[in-house]
């Protein structure tokens, strides 16, 4: 059998038992862990424990980010200060829906701009602008798709553009001209999804929202609340500030820093043992999903299902690449995640580069669509993670519907930056 | 539900066992080095800054010494340990070498903490084996950053010493994005500096820092060259491709691009650097089932249907790359740069011998460069 034949047959064993697993019930992280387990057999290497062990341990920082991160939010959330932060935004707000919505656009940019993680941005602001537009009478399903969009813009915003450093590595290019190419995408489809998504939003109706929120514990203020975040900002740019005398802190402990301070700042006394395991227990899928996610791209690589997806992708009609980035990218971003850069983001840069495109333009252009797949199963790491944030009962597929107007705009972005790179070049100032 | 339970546990423990072994193997797994009869002495890395001394990247330094004066030449192999014709081309160098004139110094393990590490997602075999005529000698596989057993956290983003130019987080654990280091940096930044202090103290004249590179990638084939050794490059490129029987190029080492050997230890030391790029298909993004057959044939299907489409910068048929090839192309490249320097500086002249060109590699294997660790003298035996 030949390789393709070969990497075909594996391919088609692991989306079939990932199927069956599923018509089963099984949970999505075991079904991608049947998936893994039978592409190896199928592959010819049985059981590979080394790749098993080490392809789970791909996504092990990114883990820990969810951990410290939703742990910090928790604790906020459990001393008050969420509901204090709410109460206070929809008193000045109430009646200007489009300085709230600016506002909102922003600070879930923030987050996810600094470190690179859009996951960051849902976890650290998506739970407050959750319910706040949840009061302007909007469906979850909405809010959801508001929160992913703008947090996976917040991941490919700048500075840290994690799928553009880390194709630029792959083809030794430096990490310089990127700023504006991926600023202003970034920006502008941010305020046209909340705008957009937000159009049938209704002002708050402030007694009731008053009346049904939790009140805050006697002596929550905002210095409180604000302190644990100021925190969180001082050590993450006090890296970039003085990145050769400031020790290497790592976004889990910064993220831990900020939890400390808060149960220290806290007005009531927190159980944090309590909320340290909810909060574990809350992440457990997501992080099994990753986990098995790794596990799932080791054997892939092992068995040259990754090559052959790969090469299928770059050995199109180059016609055919421009107008299938919206979909070969975010699929690829929901099966390797940022394991996607490397594997599809460096052959397609070279390829645009001996086609006299803009690199970086391009690349800015392909980073502004990747976190698209972030919502597509089986990963769909992000998406999971917003609906899990702000409470979502409603079905997947209605939050997948409600992101699609925003999804097509960024994709159209996206393709035409990559399209148009040698016009745009004027952009990669700085 | 117990059965269910008690069965994921004994597959968990099953699993923790089998990985855990295959893990501490590799990391402790001793590569043995017969130093040839050229090795006047094996100094350490710690022994020129004492930040590495006793860390995992405290590398043996094999000096070759010449009877008669001249320049001095340090080679570095693996800088990127998953490049690996780059370490057994100094590992041929560190047995078998003999110096005439003038000094050589390898390093076989530039990042030896990279060693010790594969790749998450990327399925690299842990280790390689090359035949001999005395059985098999096993390497590391090896990755291009740094354990982060010994290296952790990464920040957000690394921010390169001293020129603030601004990479992709996972860099500050690539050697080859360190240089000139750091004295109170990270692992990796502390052992650029070591090997920047080694290149001051012993006056090295040429550092050579042997990789390898995807076919997909444009600096492919070629010496890279800081503008102090443009001259010498190219008159090395013309002689290899006119008498070697390979063709290498030249590309000159962008002024903007931090970090790199070719650029940084010619901007802060005396020393002429270059960098050789050898092909390695294995580090394909395109590559199929991955495995030490595709490490040292260099052989993969997927990888040509690339190259038909244009999407290569080296050719590749049936016949792949095999390491053999890799290995000759170094060794045949250290050669004619020391040739042309050599005719070039007269009284910085350094002469090496017992040295394979490519066509003998390739006609007798790696293996043939090897020797059996078995028969040496305990004296001579050293370990990677």
């Amino acid at each position: 059998m030949n390789a393709t034949a070969s990497a075909t047959l594996v391919l088609a064993v692991m989306v079939a038992v990932y199927i069956a697993a599923k018509l089963f019930k099984v949970s999505t992280e075991l079904s991608l862990f049947a998936a893994a387990l039978a592409g190896a057999l199928a592959g010819g290497a049985g059981i590979p424990a080394r790749h098993i062990a080490e392809g789970a341990f791909t996504y092990f920082d990114i883990i820990l980010i969810f951990v410290t991160a939703t742990l910090f939010m928790n604790l906020l959330k459990d001393s008050g200060g969420v509901a204090f932060v709410v109460r206070s935004v929809i008193r000045r707000f109430h009646r200007r829906k489009s300085v709230l919505f600016a506002l909102f656009a922003v600070l879930l940019l923030i987050p996810g701009a600094l470190t690179g993680a859009g996951s960051v941005t849902v976890l650290v602001m998506g739970g407050m602008v959750a319910t706040v537009l949840g009061y302007m009478d909007l469906p979850r399903p909405r809010i959801a798709a508001i929160i992913f969009v703008i947090a996976g813009l917040s991941a490919a915003a700048p500075p840290v553009s994690l799928w553009a450093m880390l194709t630029a590595a792959g083809v030794n290019m430096p990490y310089v001209g990127f700023f504006l190419p991926l600023l202003i995408p970034c920006v502008l489809l941010a305020m046209a999804t909340i705008f957009w998504l937000g159009r049938k939003a209704k002002p708050v109706n402030l007694d009731l929202a008053l009346r049904e929120l939790p009140e805050p514990p006697a002596g929550m203020n905002w210095l409180r609340i604000v302190l644990p975040f100021l925190a969180f900002l001082v050590l993450v740019a006090a890296g970039r500030v003085w990145p050769f005398s400031f020790p290497i802190l790592g976004l889990p402990l910064i993220f831990a820093a900020a939890a400390g301070l808060t149960v220290a700042l806290s007005p009531i006394r927190l159980p944090v043992l309590e909320i340290a395991r909810r909060t574990v227990a809350q992440l457990l899928p997501l992080i099994g999903t990753l986990t098995c996610a790794g596990i799932l791209v080791q054997i892939m690589t092992l068995t040259g299902v990754r090559g052959l997806i790969a090469v299928t992708v770059v050995t199109l009609p180059v016609i055919v690449v421009y107008f299938t980035l919206f979909v070969t990218l975010p699929v690829s971003e929901a099966v390797l995640m940022w394991g996607a850069a490397p594997v599809l983001g460096v052959p397609l840069v070279l390829l645009f580069n001996t086609l006299n495109l803009n690199p970086i333009v391009a690349l800015a252009g392909m980073s502004v669509i990747w976190p698209l797949g972030d919502a597509i199963p089986p990963t769909a790491i992000i998406g999971r993670l917003t609906a899990d944030t702000i409470g979502m009962k409603e079905s997947y597929g209605k939050f997948l519907k409600e992101c699609l107007v925003p999804a097509l705009l960024i994709a159209a972005v996206g393709t035409l930056m990559v399209v148009f790179s040698k016009k745009l070049a004027f952009l990669t100032v700085f | 539900m117990r059965l269910r339970k008690i069965a994921i546990g004994v597959f968990g423990l099953a699993l923790l066992f089998f990985s855990g072994t295959s893990f501490y193997r590799s990391r402790h797994l001793k590569e043995p080095v017969v130093a040839g009869a050229g090795v006047a002495k094996v100094a350490r890395l710690g022994d020129y800054f004492e930040g590495i001394r006793g860390t995992t990247n405290d590398a043996n330094v094999y000096v070759l010494e010449g009877t008669e004066p001249g320049g001095t030449i340090l080679i570095l192999g693996g800088s990127h340990p998953e490049e690996p014709a780059g370490r057994l081309a100094a590992w041929i160098l560190a047995e078998q070498g003999v110096v005439r004139k003038g000094r050589l110094l390898v390093v076989l393990s530039a990042n030896r903490s990279a060693t010790t590490v594969t790749r998450l997602g990327g399925a690299y075999p842990p280790d390689f084996s090359i035949k001999t005529d005395w059985g098999e000698q096993t390497f590391r596989m090896g990755d291009r950053w740094s354990n982060p057993l010994d290296q952790w956290p990464d920040p957000e983003v690394y921010v390169h010493y001293p020129s603030r130019q601004e990479l992709a987080y996972v860099d500050i654990r690539n050697l080859n994005r360190a240089w000139p280091g750091r004295p109170n940096g990270t692992l990796t930044e502390r052992t650029c500096t070591a090997l920047t202090e080694l290149i001051r103290r012993e006056k090295v004249d040429i550092v050579i820092d042997l990789h390898e590179a995807e076919l997909q990638y444009p600096v492919i084939s070629t010496i890279v060259a800081h503008q102090k050794g443009q001259d010498l490059a190219a008159m090395a490129s013309m002689m290899i491709s006119g008498s070697e029987g390979f063709n290498i190029g030249v590309e000159y080492s962008p002024l903007s691009l931090h970090g790199l050997s070719h650029r940084e230890i010619g901007d802060n030391t005396d020393a002429i650097s270059l960098l050789l790029e050898a092909p390695e298909p294995f580090l394909d993004a395109t590559r199929g089932r991955t495995g030490t057959d595709l490490l040292l044939t260099g052989r993969d299907p997927f990888i040509v249907k690339a190259g038909r489409h244009g999407l290569l910068f080296e050719k590749i048929d049936e016949n792949g790359w095999p390491i053999d090839v890799r290995v000759g192309r170094h060794t045949s490249a250290i050669l004619q740069i020391l040739e042309t320097w050599s005719g070039d500086k007269p009284e910085r002249a350094i002469v090496l011998e017992g040295i394979p060109r490519y066509e003998e590699v390739i006609a007798k294997g790696i293996g043939a460069f090897l020797r059996d660790p078995a028969k040496a003298d305990p004296k001579s035996l050293y370990f990677e």
